[in-house]
């Protein structure tokens, strides 16, 4: 029984544990779909283009900058609209390149493209800049943000939610099985054990429960890694996402089970045995 | 070798299991202690092998005072004492040599000298070849033997025996009184907590009676007679 509730509270943190990667996983890949573009005019000299690029990539913010000169913007427009007949013959009647260069930012985190936006927004700029995506990454940073802080928030819940219960049945079935031994507990007093000596068995059974208990857990998590790699994998781009990130962790992964069951186990046999082993 | 000294025991305001006792136990004695159920017997073992607290007054073991004694300092004290119970205390799933073995675990004996005592010890209360067998499939006086064995086996100065025939028939009785006369003889103080009026009378030794938690006669060779009026 004890095993039984121990490893339904395993799967349960296992199961947190993949919610929370998957979401981590999710949302860095969306992060870093979004970037802020600044369309440079057309009319802006190299010099000019040259002391805009220095300046976006020296800002803090910045992880990435990429410059995409006129004829790459030019070749990147064709590309996307090479089904267009209409904007590709409007092109080929025109006899000069429309399109400015353009400089494609990343940064550190989504919040920090308000700053670099902001940076930007000094009037020496202003004839060199001509545009900037912002406004329509800006609506799809929030809500990542959003999504993000409410799936963390909502983990955590649970799992406090179920450490409690977790912690509630332990010590109560381990209170039950004290409860049939505490004549033996009480003899052993008699003969002069110590309570450690006394203590010393139910360790050892923690150790047992808690071995046996993350075994099957794990055993049965990276089964189910497996099964769940099937879907996820179309979703975020690794058909092995979370039985690799299983197999690279199981050492710490199976370490921090058997300490969370162990100390659990441990607390719960300490406090139940407690009144005993005042006699 | 036992001295009490002013000692009172009370649970409640209405519930007195001492009151104001006084008790000298030399070494080597055997002293019955009898009394009525609820003369404050029970609670004068539970205050010998610190399982009670005085409320107030001095019990001083060997020279030790236990009336405030740690709890880590209890398991050190009981060691030194063997303990009969009427209802055993064996723990029913060790076998004969294991339960009277584990009173030597947990003194930190080590495991040759436990070896080469315990089938000793176990002959000497005559359950040698039964040793290997579990409580349950010993008869009552045969357990009791186990207890006296196990309380034997770290050669205790003193023996608190609470009611240890009370679970048994005459002819068990009669070998478990002879065992104990024989470890006296060997110099280990008794204290026998007891009903049976035969017992007492046939020992002719030290008898004490409690009564409402006060001690109300005390003969050197005494016999065992409730109506006593006067220490």
């Amino acid at each position: 029984m004890t095993i039984f509730v121990l490893v339904l509270m395993l799967l349960s943190i296992n199961t947190l544990l993949f919610l929370r990667l998957v979401t981590n996983e999710a949302t860095t890949s969306i992060r870093d779909q979004i970037d802020v573009s600044f369309y440079l005019s057309p009319e802006a000299t190299a010099s000019e283009i040259d002391e805009v690029y220095t300046y976006i990539a020296s800002l803090p913010e910045v992880t990435q900058a990429t410059f995409l000169s006129q004829e790459e913007v030019l070749a990147n427009f064709r590309i996307l609209y090479h089904d267009n007949e209409n904007i590709l013959a409007s092109l080929e009647e025109l006899t000069e390149n429309p399109l400015g260069a353009t400089i494609v930012v990343k940064t550190k985190d989504p919040a920090d493209y308000v700053t670099v936006i902001n940076d930007l927004n000094v009037p020496e700029y202003e004839t060199i800049v001509e545009s900037k995506t912002f406004t329509d990454t800006q609506g799809a940073i929030q809500k990542i943000d959003i999504i993000t802080t409410n799936v963390e928030h909502f983990s955590f819940a649970l799992t406090v939610f179920f450490a409690i219960i977790s912690f509630l049945i332990i010590f109560n079935t381990i209170r039950v099985a004290i409860y049939t031994q505490r004549i033996e507990i009480s003899i052993k007093k008699l003969v002069g054990a110590t309570n450690w000596f006394v203590r010393g068995p139910y360790v050892v059974e923690s150790v047992v429960f808690s071995v046996i208990s993350v075994g099957i857990a794990m055993s049965l998590a990276y089964t189910s890694t497996g099964f769940l790699d099937q879907y996820l994998g179309v979703v975020l781009g690794d058909p092995q996402f979370l039985t690799n990130y299983y197999v690279s962790h199981i050492l710490s992964l199976a370490g921090i089970q058997f300490g969370i069951v162990f100390f659990l186990t441990l607390i719960s046999s300490m406090l139940a045995m407690r009144r005993y082993l005042r006699t | 070798m036992i001295h009490l000294t002013s000692v009172s025991k009370q649970y409640t305001a209405d519930s007195v299991g001492l009151a104001d006792v006084d008790l000298s136990i030399e070494a080597g004695e055997f002293v019955s202690i009898v009394g009525q159920s609820g003369t404050g017997k029970t609670t004068l073992i539970k205050l010998l092998i610190a399982e009670e607290k005085p409320t107030s007054g001095q019990i001083e073991i060997g020279g030790w005072d236990i009336s405030r004694i740690r709890q880590s300092d209890v398991p050190l004290l009981r060691r030194q004492i063997g303990v009969i119970f009427q209802d055993f205390k064996l723990l029913p799933k060790k076998t004969v040599r294991e339960n009277v073995a584990f009173a030597l675990q947990v003194a930190g004996e080590p495991h040759k000298r436990i070896k080469d005592i315990v089938p000793r010890v176990l002959e000497i209360v005559g359950l040698g070849p039964k040793m290997e067998r579990y409580p349950h499939q010993l008869s009552g006086g045969e357990q009791q033997r186990v207890v006296i064995a196990r309380s034997l086996v770290h050669r205790p100065k003193i023996i608190v025996a609470d009611e240890p025939t009370g679970n048994l028939d005459s002819i068990n009785t009669q070998e478990i009184m002879e065992i104990l006369k024989k470890i006296n003889e060997f110099g280990t103080t008794i204290v026998l907590v007891t009903h049976n009026r035969d017992i007492v009378n046939q020992l002719r030794k030290r008898v004490v009676v409690l009564q409402d938690g006060k001690i109300i006669s005390d003969e050197q060779h005494g016999k065992y007679h409730l109506s006593a009026t006067a220490v």
